[in-house]
C-alpha cells in the first residue's frame, strides 16, 4: 500500500511568510514567447569564460518557428533555426582541446545536431532500421512496374495487419486516395526504401573520468524501444540496449568505461534499469500506477512523478520508499543540486502555478508563480551557482536566484494536527423549553404513550381507507394496476386567460409497452374552455417520457379558479387508470385600456 | 602618540590612516579599481580572481587608505563580515552590465547594512557602478534604483559611474570618500 507521507497536506498561506522567501527574483519576462520543456533547457559554459549561458530549444508553434536560442545574461546571444521539433538539448565535452568549450547537442527527429562555438558542427543520423523483406520486394516490383498499384496497396495493408512495422513511405501510401497513388509511386519508387526511428530523449554519460569537464557520451532513447550510447568523438554507436517499451524519460549516471546505470521511464508506465553489460534487457522493473510525467534521480533514490498527482520514491533496486500526494497535477520535475551547501532536492512544478521543493519526502519550500511552469532548470547561470530558470506555459521566462543566506529546514513546512481538527462541531443548544418538556415526559410517560398509540391506530385506519378509495376511483397519478404501469404528471404554464397544459406520461415498466390509451379532462364548462378535450395517446414505449399539450381559455374574468382533473383511460374501460388533479391559477384576465 | 607625531600631523606631513573595505560580487572589478588607484609604478598588469582577500595600501590627498580587497565569490562572501568592525569606509562595487545579479548585489548590500557591526555606525558607503564602458551597462541612476539606495538613511552614500580599466570616475569617488572620512575622523 502507498505510504502517504505528511506532505499530502496543503501548505497554508500563512505558513510561508513573504519576508522569509528563499529566492531572489532576478529576471522576469512574461512575454518572452519561449515555448519549451525541461528536456529542452540547458545551462552551460559554452565559451569557457566562466559565464554560463542558457540554451533553449524553443518549440515555437510546434510546426514552424523552432529555434535554438542562447541567452547570455538576459540578452539573446544567438539564434539558430531547427528543422524539426526538438526533443532534447544537452551540452557535453566532445574533445580534450583547450579552452574547454562545450558542444551543444539538439535531438530532433532522427538526427542529433551538434553545435560547437555556436556554429553547426556535425549532424548525426540514427542508424536506419531493417526493412521487412516482403515490403522491400513489393516496392522493388513497383519500381519495375510489375505490380498493380491497388494490389500493392492491398499487400502492404495485409503486412501492416499482420503486425509488421512498415516504413513511413508504405504507411503514407496506404492512406492515399486512389487517384494520388500513381503520382506517389512515380515520385518515390526510385529512391531506396529505408526505415528510421525518432529520438525521444537525450542525456549524457561521462566516458572515463568523472570530472566536470570530462568527455561525455550521448545517451539517447528512441521510438523503436532502444537506447543508444554514442561515442563523443567519432559519433559511432558504442552500445545498443533494448527496452520492452518506448523510453520517455531517462536518467544516467556512472562512467561508460567503468560502470553505469540507466533508468528509463517508459510509455507503458514502467521503469526499467539497465546496467553496463546488460545489453539483452532491463534488470529491475518498477510498475507504476499511472503514466510517469517526470523522472529524477538523486544518489540512489529514483523520484517519479505520476499523472495521478503523486510522487513516488524508489531505491535503485526498485523498492518503494514513500509516496507523496500533491495538491495538483505535475507539469514537470527537475533536480536541484546546490553544491555550495551540499543540498539536493527535487523541484516539482504543479498545475496550480506552484513549484514545490521536496527534500526527500519533506516539502521544504513552495514558490508561487504567476503562470504554470512547463520548463525548469537549476544550475549555474551567468556567474551565480544557485539559479533556477523557469519557462511558463504562456511563454514567459523567469529567473530566480537562491539567496546566499538560505537554509532549508529538512522537515515539513507545516506541522502539527491537521486543520480539520480545529473546526467546531455544530451541536444545537438546548433551551429551558426542552428541559420542561423532558420533565413533563418523565411524569406522564404512560399516558403519553397510550394516547400516541391510539392516535397511531386511527391514523393507520384512515390512511388505509383513503388509499382504498383512491384505488377504487384510480385517483392516483401513478398506476397501481400491474398490467398498466403508467406515471402521470401535468403542469400549467402561462398567466391567462389562455394557459398551456402539458401532460407528461411515462411507462414505468421495464418491458411491457402500453397502448390504446387516451387522455381526457374533467372541468367546469362555464369556467374553462379546452381547445382539445380528448387526446389519443400513441403506444408508450417503456422508459420514455411523452408529453401532450393543450390550451385552456379561461372564460371568467372575475378572478375565479377551479381544479381540473386529467384522466388517462384505457379504451373500452370506463374507470381511469391514473388521474391527476391540477389546481388552476387565477387568470390575470384581459386588461382593457 | 608622541609629540613629534602630533607635530607631523599638524603640519600635514604624516597622513591619517583609514581602513576601507572593498566588497562586491565576483567579477565586478574590485581588484581592478584598487589597482587603478595605485601609483603607476606599483600597478599590476594581470588581475586574477582574488582568493580570500588581499590588503593594499593606497594614498589619497591627505589620507592613507588600507584597502581590504575581498573576494566576491559566493564561497568567500561570509569572510566579509569579519572585517566590518575595523573599517572606516566601504566601497561597494557593482557590475552595471550584469543585470541578472543586481538582485544578488542588493541582497548582499541589505545583509551588510543589517549587520550589527555596521547598522549603528555612520560609515560612508561609496558605490561604483563599474564597467560603464560596456554596451549593456545601466547608468548609475538606474543602478541606485535597482539597489534601492534611496532607502539608506543613516549613512552617507554616493554612487558614481566608473570604468576601472581606464580609471574614469574613480577619482571623483575617492575624493568623496576622503572628504567623508576626514569629517568622520575630525569629528571624533
Amino acid at each position: 500500500m502507498a505510504n502517504y507521507a505528511e506532505g499530502m497536506k496543503k501548505p497554508d498561506d500563512e505558513g510561508l511568510p513573504e519576508a522569509k522567501t528563499k529566492w531572489l527574483d532576478a529576471y522576469h519576462d512574461p512575454v518572452a514567447s519561449l515555448y519549451t520543456f525541461t528536456q529542452c533547457l540547458a545551462l552551460s559554459d559554452i565559451h569557457a569564460d566562466g559565464d554560463c549561458k542558457l540554451i533553449i530549444a524553443d518549440l515555437g508553434t510546434g510546426s514552424y518557428n523552432m529555434k535554438l536560442k542562447v541567452y547570455k545574461n538576459t540578452n539573446l546571444l544567438s539564434e539558430h533555426t531547427i528543422i524539426d521539433l526538438p526533443t532534447g538539448v544537452v551540452t557535453f565535452y566532445m574533445d580534450v582541446l583547450e579552452p574547454r568549450t562545450a558542444a551543444i547537442a539538439v535531438a530532433s527527429g532522427p538526427y542529433i545536431y551538434v553545435y560547437k562555438n555556436l556554429r553547426p558542427y556535425f549532424k548525426f543520423t540514427l542508424p536506419p532500421l531493417e526493412v521487412d523483406q516482403l515490403e522491400q520486394d513489393l516496392w522493388n516490383q513497383a519500381a519495375n512496374d510489375d505490380i498493380n498499384l491497388f494490389v500493392l496497396r492491398e499487400a502492404l495493408d495485409t503486412l501492416r495487419l499482420e503486425g509488421k512495422t512498415l516504413t513511413v513511405r508504405s504507411l503514407r501510401f496506404i492512406q492515399l486516395e486512389a487517384n494520388d497513388l500513381e503520382n506517389f509511386v512515380n515520385l518515390h519508387k526510385s529512391s531506396p526504401l529505408k526505415r528510421q526511428t525518432v529520438i525521444t530523449c537525450l542525456k549524457t554519460l561521462k566516458k572515463s573520468m568523472a570530472d566536470e569537464d570530462a568527455i561525455s557520451c550521448l545517451v539517447l532513447g528512441t521510438e523503436n524501444r532502444s537506447i543508444y550510447v554514442l561515442d563523443p568523438e567519432a559519433f559511432t554507436v558504442l552500445s545498443t540496449m533494448e527496452l520492452p517499451s518506448v523510453p520517455v524519460f531517462i536518467s544516467v549516471n556512472g562512467l561508460y568505461d567503468v560502470e553505469y546505470r540507466i533508468v528509463a521511464a517508459c510509455r507503458n508506465g514502467c521503469i526499467y534499469t539497465l546496467k553496463r553489460g546488460t545489453a539483452e534487457g532491463a534488470k529491475y522493473t518498477i510498475e507504476l500506477n499511472s503514466q510517469p510525467v517526470g523522472l529524477e534521480r538523486i544518489n540512489k533514490s529514483i523520484y517519479v512523478g505520476c499523472m495521478d498527482e503523486t510522487m513516488h520514491c524508489f531505491t535503485s533496486k526498485g523498492k518503494k520508499l514513500w509516496t507523496v500526494k500533491l495538491p495538483s497535477s505535475i507539469t514537470t520535475m527537475e533536480t536541484m543540486d546546490y553544491k555550495p551547501r551540499a543540498f539536493a532536492a527535487v523541484l516539482v512544478a504543479l498545475n496550480n502555478c506552484e513549484v514545490h521543493i521536496y527534500k526527500e519526502k519533506y516539502l521544504v519550500d513552495v514558490i508561487k508563480m504567476p503562470d504554470v511552469i512547463t520548463g525548469m532548470k537549476f544550475g549555474k547561470f551567468g556567474r551565480e551557482d544557485g539559479t533556477l530558470v523557469m519557462t511558463t506555459r504562456g511563454g514567459g521566462l523567469f529567473v530566480k536566484i537562491l539567496k546566499r543566506s538560505t537554509v532549508f529546514e529538512e522537515k515539513n513546512l507545516v506541522s502539527g494536527p491537521p486543520a480539520a481538527q480545529n473546526i467546531k462541531l455544530n451541536v444545537p443548544k438546548k433551551t429551558k423549553l426542552f428541559v420542561d418538556q423532558t420533565l413533563r415526559e418523565r411524569e406522564n410517560a404512560v399516558e403519553m404513550h397510550r394516547t400516541f398509540q391510539r392516535d397511531l391506530y386511527l391514523l393507520r385506519l384512515r390512511t388505509a381507507r383513503d388509499y382504498a378509495r383512491a384505488l377504487e376511483n384510480s385517483m392516483n397519478p401513478i398506476s397501481s394496476d400491474p398490467t398498466e404501469p403508467i406515471k402521470l404528471s401535468a403542469q400549467v404554464q402561462g398567466i391567462g386567460p389562455t394557459f398551456k397544459l402539458t401532460v407528461n406520461l411515462q411507462n414505468t415498466s421495464l418491458t411491457i409497452p402500453s397502448s390504446n390509451l387516451v387522455v381526457t379532462f374533467d372541468y367546469d364548462n362555464g369556467l374553462y374552455s379546452f381547445r382539445k378535450t380528448f387526446i389519443q395517446v400513441p403506444m408508450l414505449v417503456p422508459g420514455l417520457n411523452y408529453s401532450f399539450e393543450t390550451f385552456i381559455d379561461c372564460l371568467n374574468d372575475k378572478g375565479i379558479s377551479d381544479d381540473i382533473k386529467v384522466y388517462v383511460l384505457k379504451q373500452s374501460r370506463s374507470i381511469p387508470i391514473v388521474t391527476g388533479v391540477i389546481s388552476m391559477p387565477v387568470s390575470e384576465g384581459i386588461v382593457v385600456v | 602618540m608622541g609629540l613629534l607625531d602630533k607635530l607631523a600631523e599638524f603640519l600635514g606631513i604624516k597622513k591619517k590612516e583609514a581602513n576601507i573595505l572593498v566588497i562586491g560580487l565576483d567579477n565586478s572589478g574590485k581588484s581592478t579599481i584598487i589597482n587603478q588607484l595605485k601609483p603607476p609604478e606599483a600597478k599590476n598588469h594581470d588581475i586574477v580572481p582574488t582568493v580570500g582577500f588581499s590588503v593594499e595600501k593606497v594614498k589619497s590627498k591627505n589620507l592613507s587608505f588600507t584597502m581590504f580587497d575581498m573576494s566576491g565569490q559566493g564561497r568567500y562572501r561570509n569572510l566579509w563580515e569579519a572585517y566590518y568592525k575595523e573599517c572606516h569606509g566601504i566601497v561597494f562595487v557593482i557590475d552595471s552590465a550584469d543585470k541578472l545579479r543586481m538582485v544578488v548585489a542588493k541582497d548582499e548590500l541589505d545583509l551588510l547594512l543589517e549587520h550589527p557591526d555596521i547598522k549603528k555606525r555612520r560609515i560612508p558607503v561609496l558605490f561604483f557602478a563599474n564597467k560603464k564602458d560596456l554596451r549593456d551597462a545601466v547608468s548609475s541612476v538606474k543602478c541606485s534604483t535597482l539597489l534601492g539606495l534611496s532607502q539608506i538613511k543613516e549613512k552617507p552614500w554616493h554612487i558614481c559611474d566608473s570604468d576601472a580599466l581606464t580609471g574614469e570616475g574613480l577619482h571623483e569617488g575617492v575624493e568623496w570618500l576622503t572628504d567623508q572620512i576626514k569629517d568622520l575622523v575630525a569629528g571624533k
